[in-house]
């Protein structure tokens, strides 16, 4: 089954008299359960690519369907909606909100949703667990060190079990033995959860996480060996 | 709005000097728009208020110091006959200064059973026989008690005049907490008053329905004829006039009042700049998890509303217990301005508080919500 459906997709803007073409007119069908991994060199729109699925950027032309709605007709307030209830976002930087616990932090895409007292405590719970952090949940990010701020960047994103989780660079800024870590920990949720995941990389051995792997050449995707 | 109270709360408590310097900043300049607000409404309550309108001051022609103002006391009788003229009540008045004080000092000699029935008064200590049978006796005003630590027993003396304190007393009209009563024959014959048979004023207490500018002009009249000419005003006129340099002081006072509203305008506006400047990027992140920018937008806007809302109770509750135990007034001429506290003087300046962090908060919550996303995640 497509849950998403990209079709004539074009991002450009102007830098100087230049006009950049990040992406365009790119097609792209991401199945129930995939893992996709995005790779190319900086620059070449890998993470514009991922905006224009999460609907924090608008394209020029074309559009991305997802799980059958339109996000790109959406307006600003009804993406946010959207956003809340369908889409997880892994940042390469954590972007915890630093006055927040661990468990508040995960708790947040929750109070967005209408979810009962009880529920969210449940949904909250569950994603400490998935990600091994209960015995953290009342730390806050200055307490955590960088690979348990990406677990908890990662909770956040699975809380409100969304249908597509996208993350941008996710292991860029730990070491190697804690990207170790997170890469077992996605690898798991895509298999264990079925949770559909479009990630950004640099790194060809997290790319090969992925069930499919797809390069940025020219604005457009191009399948990975 | 609710589930995100803590994270609004926290918030504030992030940077806690920044917010606590806010607050601080926001209750002293409450604390100055509710002090402002007090004179303005001990001005207008004793310029419009029932008394104000419906007595009359008779006071001798072209004077306007209570002491050089000296009528005859038996136009009291003349006044008396007069239509419209319920009782007339003659008064001496003796005041410590004739210019602008704030611990002004105003003795009123009158008769003690007109006295007991013309003014509103309610003992606290003392009893009215006690009043009437002690020549020297006085009934001393709530507020200057508390001003000067005086009690039933005391005895008090200022200037030539020496009193026993027999009672203190409360009235519906605050001002008169900051006068001293006495009788009338003890005022007019304290040593250097020399005013036996003389008065500073007459009041003159109208029937219901009686026009007071009809019996004004007739009081005038009539004691146009004898020994002093008069000019007969209602109390709210006499007061204003009497107070009129100290009127425009206050109407200039008005001025500091809404400096002081633009002082926490100023300050509460910069810390939400500061505040949403420094986390530009944690709200584009609560954007990419689903918030809403309406939703931002609120959030913002209650952090401000919340700094001035705890920073204005806290001036406004410092300013009223200030005026309720400072018995503060303004004065000159012997009429005197009681500075009160009141449910609307706390209402009114919560509301401008809350008014304030609206305002202050806007602008900062607009920007907020209307953050380009990628763009302030591609550039921090």
């Amino acid at each position: 089954m497509t849950l998403v459906e990209i079709r004539g997709l074009s991002k450009q803007f102007k830098k100087g008299d230049e006009v950049i073409k990040p992406v365009h007119e790119l097609d792209l069908d991401i199945e129930l359960g995939d893992f996709v991994s995005l790779m190319g060199p900086s620059g070449t729109g890998k993470s514009t690519l991922l905006n224009l699925i999460s609907g924090i950027d608008k394209p020029n032309a074309g559009t991305i369907h997802v799980e059958g709605i339109e996000i790109t007709r959406l307006s600003r307030g009804q993406l946010a909606d959207w956003r809340a209830a369908n889409l997880g976002y892994i940042f390469q930087t954590h972007n915890l909100v630093p006055v927040l616990s661990a468990y508040e932090n995960v708790e947040l895409p929750t109070l967005l949703l209408r979810l009962s007292a009880a529920e969210r405590r449940r949904r909250v719970e569950l994603a400490l667990e998935a990600v091994g952090l209960t015995d953290r949940a009342g730390h806050y990010p200055r307490q955590l060190s960088g690979g348990q701020e990406q677990r908890v960047g990662i909770a956040r994103a699975i809380v409100a079990n969304p249908k597509v989780i996208v993350a941008d660079e996710p292991t860029g800024s730990l070491d190697s033995e804690t990207s170790q870590q997170i890469q077992v920990l996605l690898q798991r949720l895509n298999r264990e959860f079925n949770m559909t995941m479009v990630m950004v990389t640099h790194d060809p051995d997290v790319a090969k996480l992925a069930s499919r792997r797809l390069r940025m050449v020219g604005g457009r995707l191009r399948v990975e060996d | 709005m609710f589930p995100f109270a803590p994270y609004v709360l926290k918030s504030l408590s992030r940077h806690r000097a920044r917010t606590l310097l806010t607050i601080s900043g926001t209750a002293v300049a409450i604390f100055a728009f509710c002090m402002v607000e007090a004179v303005q409404q001990g001005l207008k309550r004793l310029t419009s208020d029932e008394d104000a309108k419906r007595t009359l001051i008779v006071f001798q022609e072209n004077r306007f110091c209570p002491t050089s103002s000296r009528l005859p006391e038996d136009y009291a009788r003349a006044i008396a006959k007069l239509p419209g003229v319920n009782s007339v009540m003659p008064v001496q008045v003796w005041t410590n200064n004739c210019r602008a004080s704030l611990d002004i000092i105003v003795f009123n000699g009158a008769p003690p059973d007109q006295l007991r029935t013309a003014r509103n008064l309610k003992l606290l200590s003392g009893t009215w026989e006690q009043f009437a049978a002690k020549r020297d006796g006085a009934i001393i005003g709530q507020s200057v008690a508390n001003r000067r630590g005086l009690k039933a027993g005391s005895q008090f003396t200022i200037g030539e005049i020496s009193v026993n304190v027999v009672g203190i007393f409360t009235s519906p009209i605050p001002s008169e907490e900051n006068l001293i009563f006495t009788s009338l024959a003890f005022l007019q014959l304290s040593r250097g008053m020399e005013a036996a048979g003389l008065v500073t004023q007459h009041e003159v207490f109208l029937n219901r329905g009686a026009d007071p500018g009809t019996v004004a002009s007739n009081i005038d009249s009539i004691l146009k004829t004898g020994p002093v000419a008069t000019t007969t005003r209602p109390k709210g006129a006499f007061q204003t006039s009497t107070l009129s340099d100290l009127v425009d002081l206050i109407g200039f006072a008005h001025w500091l009042g809404y400096a002081s509203v633009g002082l926490i305008l100023s300050l509460v506006a910069t810390t939400m700049f500061m505040s949403v400047h420094d986390r530009m990027k944690e709200h584009a992140v609560l954007q990419v998890l689903g918030m809403r920018p309406s939703r931002v937008f609120q959030i913002v806007l209650a952090e401000s509303v919340i700094l001035c809302a705890i920073g204005g109770c806290a001036g406004t509750l410092i300013s009223l217990l200030l005026l309720s135990w400072g018995g503060l007034a303004i004065g000159a001429e012997g009429v005197t301005i009681a500075f009160r506290p009141s449910v609307y003087l706390a209402c009114s300046s919560i509301a401008v508080s809350i008014g304030i962090g609206i305002i202050a908060g806007i602008v900062p919550a607009i920007q907020t919500a209307r953050v380009e996303i990628v763009g302030v995640l591609r550039d921090s």
